[in-house]
């Protein structure tokens, strides 16, 4: 294969080694997820372990490195999950409390696709036997597992296994934000630009310069929603501070906030964590 | 009442069960003369909306069909690892999606005396779905179609429905021709086109200047894949011709950058076993590869030198592991060098599936 490909490879690989090594550094905050809105989603993704890994031999999905699916041979991912140790992440362990790492989070939202899903290992459910032309099923059920962090995406509402796995990557993508937090310095606070560009125009540090606000339907939302939360998180939940650091009213913020349900949820959870009114 | 005129038998249900709606004109320049009384049928979800039916006629009719789907269980599964309750309730979802002039509108908000327009009149829908079940119809032809990467190909009895597997061909073509401006920019074949999908898939990810021609003995799918790339609006890109594997290509011989196929290859004594679906209303010209079920890709094997380019690029199906072996071992054996980097890829579930490589040393 290409060497550009090699290279992209071999980065990756040791992207995934960093941050192993630093295993603790990036965190999984368990807010809750609602099967509202991941409507099919079959289990519970409460609290979720890095690097958990479930057992192989249910017999009835069977897995691969998505990676593979577009046939690159051998994936980072594939390495990864072969030298990583299991853990259960589907019993909540609790751990409620939001911690935070530098990096890690926002870095996977901001990959390719591509990129992205060389990082999953991607499961098909009940697709066993000779297949191919024996055969005429529509299972075209697919669950993107992302590998660093434990966290999946599924999708199996269309026929078409390729829709089903754009699908999942989309969700995969919003559970990442809502999901994963980075540190944030409060100190020396200034909103990253994709933050900037979720916020309406009467934000006054927003600038002119920015375009106009990106909604929810937008891809690129999830990555000034999970900017938001980890702000959100560092000023304890308090909408008012948030607020302030983002040159708004409390009220702009809050309906902001109200307009996407899952950032409402997670906002919301976090707020009854520390014992605040929801927003409504 | 409704069940009384769901056991008519199919051809008194001309709309759905005929060619009945015309198409629009075969392409004059990139088909070896079809057999004119060859039109294909047009897809439930392209059918004009010109029936219509209350809400409450339709929501009879689902919990009836509901309720036949639910009587299966898994008895299919265990019968010929046919489809189970579940699958065929997502289906019965599917149909009415096809079936409603406006997919999205959610039935049950809508007030029961509130008329809907439907493709298809409320009697074939009960007659479809009879079908469907007893006589284990692919739900496929039932409504003429099938979603296949981010296509909606038409497809009727006479053509094989395309696999999932096989869209992973797609992906690899795609790998290549993004590195590579010959490969891109060259001429492919598509061997066995049946309803047209790989040469549907390749013609849409190579360059300006790339195309594909496609074959096929079966004038029906000749016709199918003629109808699914007009529809994607591909004739000027993809050519589809009538004829047994290489034998329309004599012209362009030595002249392709890349051949992909995938050929019949069940064994011949296995398709009875197969599930319903597939043994009884697949066409077996589709899958039935000789007794080992080699006989095809051999064939394709022995000519895929002589019409590539060198360095051009093949891929073929198989039937998995022992047949991608056999494949693998007769090229490095037989075929005196005339392929090089040859491989085994494996299919999403993990199956060898196909084989690909080279031309040349
Ligand atoms: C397994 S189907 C594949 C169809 C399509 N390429 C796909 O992947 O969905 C095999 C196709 O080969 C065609 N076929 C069988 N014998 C053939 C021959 N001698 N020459 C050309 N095509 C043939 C069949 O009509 C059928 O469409």
């Amino acid at each position: 294969m290409s060497s550009s490909l090699c290279m992209s490879q071999s980065l990756l690989r040791s992207f995934l080694i960093i941050i192993r090594r630093n295993c603790s550094g990036i965190v999984v905050s368990s807010s809750n997820p609602s099967s509202n809105y991941y409507y099919d989603h079959p289990f519970h993704p409460r609290s979720f372990v890095i690097y958990q890994r479930r057992n192989q031999g249910d017999g009835i999905c069977r897995r691969i490195t998505a990676a593979s699916f577009s046939g690159y041979n051998t994936t980072a991912a594939s390495i990864n999950c072969n030298s990583t140790s299991t853990s259960n992440g589907n019993s909540g362990d609790g751990d409620d409390g939001p911690r935070t790492s530098g990096g890690g989070g926002r870095e996977f939202l901001i990959m390719s696709d591509e990129k992205l899903l060389s990082q999953c290992e991607m499961d098909f459910f009940r697709v066993r036997g000779p297949g191919g032309q024996h055969r005429n099923k529509r299972e075209s059920a697919v669950r993107l597992k992302h590998l660093p962090t434990g966290i999946s995406g599924q999708a199996s509402e269309d026929r078409s296994q390729h829709k089903n796995r754009a699908s999942a990557l989309a969700r995969l993508r919003t559970k990442l934000a809502l999901k994963v937090r980075n540190t944030v310095n409060l100190d020396a606070y200034s909103p990253p630009q994709e933050l900037l560009q979720i916020l309406p125009k009467k934000s006054t540090i927003r600038g002119s310069d920015i375009g106009s606000q990106i909604g929810p339907n937008n891809p690129k939302f999830s990555l000034g929603m999970q900017a938001l939360i980890d702000l959100i998180f560092a000023v304890e939940g308090s909408i008012a501070d948030a607020a302030k650091k983002l040159g708004l009213s409390t009220g702009a913020l809050s309906r902001l906030i109200l307009s996407d349900d899952s950032l409402r949820m997670v906002v919301n959870e976090y707020r009854e964590s520390k014992g605040m009114k929801p927003l409504k | 009442m409704r069940l009384g005129l769901a056991r008519r038998s199919l051809s008194m249900f001309p709309p759905i069960l005929t060619r009945a709606y015309s198409v629009q004109p075969i392409s004059r320049t990139s088909i070896s003369p079809p057999p004119a009384s060859l039109k294909p049928q047009t897809p439930l979800f392209l059918r004009p909306p010109t029936h219509s039916a209350t809400i409450s006629d339709l929501l009879k009719w689902q919990k009836w069909a509901k309720t036949l789907a639910s009587s299966v269980g898994s008895h299919f599964t265990h019968l010929d690892d046919g489809p189970d309750t579940t699958l065929l309730h997502r289906e019965l979802n599917w149909l009415l999606q096809d079936a409603l002039e406006n997919p999205k509108l959610p039935l049950s908000h809508v007030g029961t005396n509130e008329v809907v327009k439907l493709r298809a009149e409320m009697e074939d829908l009960y007659v479809l779905w009879k079908q469907r079940i007893e006589e284990r119809r692919p739900f496929q032809y039932v409504v003429g179609c099938e979603h296949w990467r981010d296509l909606v190909l038409s497809v009727e009895e006479g053509v094989l429905i395309p696999r999932p597997e096989t869209e992973l061909i797609v992906d690899l073509v795609g790998g290549l021709v993004k590195e590579n401006e010959e490969l891109r920019e060259g001429l492919w074949a598509d061997l066995g086109t049946g309803s047209g999908a790989l040469a549907i898939g390749i013609a849409r990810i190579l360059g300006p200047f790339g195309s594909v021609i496609a074959t096929d003995l079966s004038p029906v799918a000749v016709a199918v894949a003629s109808y699914n790339v007009q529809r994607y609006n591909l004739q000027d890109k993809i050519e589809i011709k009538l004829g047994s594997w290489f034998e329309p290509l004599k012209n362009v011989k030595g002249q392709f950058v890349g051949l992909v196929s995938n050929p019949p290859y069940i064994p011949s004594n296995h398709i009875r076993g197969l599930q319903a679906e597939v043994a009884k209303h697949e066409p077996r010209l589709a899958l039935d590869g000789g007794s080992n079920g080699m006989d095809d890709l051999l064939h394709l094997c022995h000519g895929a030198s002589s019409m590539l380019k060198r360095g051009g690029f093949f891929a073929f199906e198989t039937n998995g592991e022992k047949q991608c072996k056999f494949l693998v071992d007769y090229m490095q054996k037989e075929c005196d060098g005339s392929f090089c980097d040859v491989d085994i890829v494996s299919d999403f579930a993990g199956n060898k599936r196909f084989v690909t490589g080279f031309s040349g040393p």
